[in-house]
């Protein structure tokens, strides 16, 4: 197999790699970028962790094959915050305890972030339906939509 | 308050040790692991295996220099199998090659002759064969034979508890590789850098002082890394220290859920007596715990099974045998609760059907049992500061019983199909160690020139935060900021002998370490500072929010003025501090003791509402009641509630493990295994911390919250079973959990012999 070359946004940088095709946009990531921040929990898409926005949309990079994104904008949690500055959801995220191993934290602060950027009024049943594809097995989810909620209230 | 770490892990900086390369070169390891259940190893070929480019090693038992095990209470576990196999998903050879992919395509060209023999996964059938891991254990109160007697009524029946998987997101994994001094670093994620450092010293047959062991934070444990960690970090230290390089192993998800243990499947006969007025006078009862194919933890859990017979009640006769049974499935493991959910389930059913056989309401039932003050739970300790009533009465009031009551009543009589009900379940929980000589823990603490102090202790921090809680406790002591404090990795150099993060133990006893060498460093400063200020009396001097106070007025010394100080006069700024639970003790020969340093208590309400045509529910609300002692971190404490209560409600509802007829886990993947989402999870969650409850056995009058408040999900099982009972009154009950939906359903229908009247 030979590699090809690739060309996107990544985290507001222009960037161009060569990749196999047949690469996962996770393993991508991870492993030849260096960017740690999105988490492998399951490898099958049911868990949500290696949730990464793909133009503003929140996807599995472990159902993306890498040449997928060729051209497009790609967000990790590595690229949420601006010059070190924390966002309104992710200082949330810290005010509601809405973290504890943090493992699945990477991924369901994207799953709200890119439905924040879709609907910045959402009421409670679709910030459900934003993170449903993202499993927590720590909090109980409460106080993750409890930071979300007062994410849309600011 | 903030919890430690969230800062990194909300930008995605926190490393776990799957994120971590500490080289530039890195091998990757894969296991190669038994397709039968029970069977002998004729042959095994790796030739075409090792002929793929790429590939290292294949590690097998032949590789190991030392003790081929890794059984930590009984010896009775391989680390790689030699003749026999026991269980689908048994390691049997280590694939090392370049990269991950390699590795495992590797494994797959391995080829294993295996004969197969019969297997055993049923634990009544395993008794029956005397297939046991140790004899069975009775505790006993009482005279059961002759209370019998005194019984107006008596009840039996039969209770199935599954499985649950540990299904923490970050999978089990390790990397290992050589240091000088033919020494082996390991990174692992584990809940007991002691027992993988112990373990690996016996497997490299090295002594312990050369295999240091670091554990910087792990992506949940559950139990699941209490004792089941060791392997893949044993495994990755004998492949660094063979091939004198990194070796890293990370199990992937599929892998994690066939090889390493769960929560252990349990069968219980249960016999409960009562007078006519719902006072229990006598219960029998006898588990059969589903052990799997070693013992691992399963004669600790076995106990606590034992410990947690009564909750939060009190019988004067009791009965309880354990039996630990020998199957052919993958280990069973320690699992938030330990074995104490278990028997707190059949407990509830046997009042639940006490309660319909003497037509007294199961609730009241629970009421007039409950535990109080003086009395004695069937291991011979006394509930003292018992608090079961005030939580159960609290509840009622707090959340206005009475009035859901109603509200549940008009809503079931203007709906047909639909049913709701409400289940209220009181938790009470032992907490310390049972095995007594665990409940033993250091901290080492260091306060640098500039004022800033950095903490090393025992304790794993697993998302419990329990690395807040400890900064919280030293911030206390010493009177500075938090920020000001550093908690360090957990490692085997700078903390020895660590007992595991585990029992729901981890801030108590940490806590008190870190508590303890904090005060001794103050207690210097403060002689230093009376030295400086010149008075005779070093308990008139305070430290307030970093200034130095002398009989209550302020001075002009700060921290960091004085620390300075302290280092000039050559006065230690150091110190390592050991705390060990006093009072405890437990006789195993005559099952009596004082196992627990005190007992966590609560109560919670659960609101279900149930299709009864669809069998399908939904969880509208779980509102408690829990004795937290003072707590050391409200964040921290309510996300542990939040989060035990879904995981219990996952346990007695969605959360299924089903083997095939060959002992082979059909729900092996996220597609197949459910746990609950944010739709599984209750609409509502309120929790109420118990008021004017300090414990004098915590530290700054706390209480552990780690295990507690996963038993409320039992109630979700009872809130369910009621709402079907309002559907089809009458209805014949198995107690068999997990409550699905799909067993909802055939309950309600499966039976029905005549047409039913809708």
């Amino acid at each position: 197999m030979r590699k090809i070359k690739i060309q996107f946004k990544l985290n507001h940088n222009d960037i161009v790699v060569e990749t196999f095709p047949n690469r996962r946009l996770l393993d991508l990531l991870r492993d030849d970028l260096n960017l740690t921040g999105t988490k492998e929990g399951c490898g099958i898409g049911e868990c949500g962790a290696c949730t990464i926005l793909i133009n503003n949309k929140a996807v599995n990079s472990c159902l993306i094959l890498a040449p997928e994104v060729d051209g497009k904008e790609v967000l990790t949690i590595e690229g949420l915050s601006s010059n070190g500055q924390l966002t309104t959801l992710q200082e949330n995220f810290l005010k509601y305890g809405a973290i504890q191993c943090g493992f699945c934290t990477p991924g369901m602060v994207l799953s709200a972030h890119a439905l924040l950027i879709k609907n910045s009024q959402p009421i409670e049943d679709e910030i459900k339906d934003a993170i449903a594809g993202n499993l927590c097995r720590c909090t109980g989810y409460k106080q993750i939509i409890e930071a979300i909620k007062a994410t849309v209230k600011s | 308050m903030i919890n430690f770490d969230s800062i990194k892990h909300v930008r995605g900086e926190s490393q776990f040790v799957y994120d971590f390369i500490p080289f530039e070169k890195v091998l990757y390891a894969y296991v190669f692991y038994s397709p039968v259940a029970h069977g002998i190893i004729k042959k095994i070929n790796l030739d075409n295996a090792l002929g793929i480019p790429g590939v290292r090693y294949i590690f097998t038992y032949k590789d190991i220099t030392g003790e081929n095990q890794v059984g930590g209470i009984i010896q009775d576990e391989v680390l790689l199998a030699e003749n026999e196999v026991d269980f689908i998903g048994q390691p049997i050879a280590l694939v090392v090659a370049d990269n991950f992919l390699t590795a495992k395509h590797a494994a797959k060209l391995i080829k294993c002759d295996i004969e197969e023999l019969p297997s055993i996964f049923d634990p009544r059938e395993a008794f029956q064969k005397g297939s046991l891991i140790i004899p069975p254990r009775v505790f006993s109160l009482g005279d059961v034979d002759e209370a019998w007697k005194e019984c107006d009524v008596i009840v039996e029946d039969r209770v199935e508890s599954g499985s649950q998987e540990h299904l923490y997101l970050e999978t089990q994994g390790s990397i290992a590789f050589p240091v000088e001094n033919e020494g082996i670093k390991i990174f692992s994620s584990t809940q007991n850098p002691t027992g993988v450092q112990r373990v690996a010293a016996r497997v490299l047959n090295m002594p312990m002082n050369k295999i240091e062991v670091d554990v910087l934070r792990i992506g949940g444990g559950f139990g699941g890394k209490e004792d089941q960690a060791t392997h893949w970090a044993v495994l990755t230290a004998m492949a660094a220290k063979k091939l004198q390089t990194a070796v890293k192993l990370i199990l992937p998800r599929q892998e994690d859920m066939r090889i390493t243990g769960k929560r252990h499947p349990y069968s219980t006969d249960f016999k409960i007596g009562l007078k006519k007025d719902g006072k229990i006078v006598a219960y029998e009862v006898t588990y059969y715990q589903n052990a799997g194919a070693a013992a691992d933890l399963s004669p600790a859990i076995l106990e606590r099974t034992l410990f947690h017979t009564t909750n939060s009640y009190y019988i004067p006769n009791v009965r309880a045998t354990a039996i630990s049974c020998k199957t052919n499935l993958p280990p069973f493991t320690a699992f938030r609760g330990f074995g104490g959910p278990q028997a707190m389930f059949v407990m509830e059913c046997a009042l639940y059907k006490a309660s319909q056989v003497l037509g007294i309401d199961y609730h009241q039932l629970q009421k007039i049992n409950l535990l109080k003050d003086g009395d004695e739970f069937p291991y011979g300790q006394r509930a003292e500061n018992c608090r079961a009533k005030v939580c159960y009465d609290s509840l009622e009031k707090i959340y206005k019983v009475d009035e859901v009551k109603g509200r549940i009543e008009k809503f079931n009589n203007q709906n047909r199909f639909i049913k709701k009900s409400y289940s209220i379940m009181p938790v009470c929980f032992g907490i310390s160690f049972t095995t007594t000589f665990l409940n033993q823990a250091s901290a080492l603490v260091h306060v640098y020139t500039d004022g800033s102090v950095s903490i090393s202790t025992a304790a794993v921090e697993m998302g419990q935060g329990v690395n807040a809680k400890l900064i919280n406790i030293a911030s206390r002591v010493f009177s500075i900021p938090p920020t000001r404090i550093k908690l360090e990795t957990t490692n085997t150099t700078r903390i020895a002998n660590t007992s595991p993060t585990a029992a729901s133990k981890g801030s108590d006893l940490n806590g008190f370490a870190t508590m303890e060498a904090c005060q001794a460093i103050l207690k210097r400063l403060k002689k230093l500072a009376a030295t400086e200020l010149k008075i005779e009396d070093e308990n008139q001097i305070e430290f307030k929010d970093e200034v130095v106070y002398c009989k209550g007025e302020k001075t002009d010394l700060t921290w960091n003025k004085i620390v300075q100080k302290a280092y000039v006069n050559r006065v230690s700024l150091s110190a390592h501090a050991f705390h060990a639970t006093p009072g405890l003790y437990f006789d195993r020969d005559t099952s009596k003791g004082h196992p627990f340093a005190y007992h966590v208590y609560g109560t919670a309400l659960i609101e279900v509402t149930v299709d009864c045509l669809r069998g399908t529910y939904k969880l509208d609300s779980v509102q408690v009641v829990h004795d937290l002692g003072e707590t050391l971190h409200p964040v921290v404490d309510k996300g542990q509630i939040e989060g035990g209560i879904v995981q219990g409600i996952g346990w007695m509802t969605m959360e299924e493990i089903i083997y095939d007829k060959r002992g082979k886990l059909i729900t092996d993947s996220l597609s197949t295994y459910k746990i609950p989402d944010v739709y599984g999870a209750p609409e509502k969650i309120e929790i109420h911390f118990l008021e004017n409850a300090p414990n004098d056995f915590g530290p700054f009058k706390s209480k552990a919250v780690g295990e507690p408040p996963f038993m409320y999900g039992i109630g979700a099982f009872f809130a369910i079973l009621k709402a079907m009972n309002v559907f089809r009154p009458g209805l014949e009950i198995k107690f068999i959990a997990p409550m699905t939906h799909e067993r909802v359903l055939m309950t309600l229908y499966s039976e029905v012999k005549e047409k039913v009247r809708l």
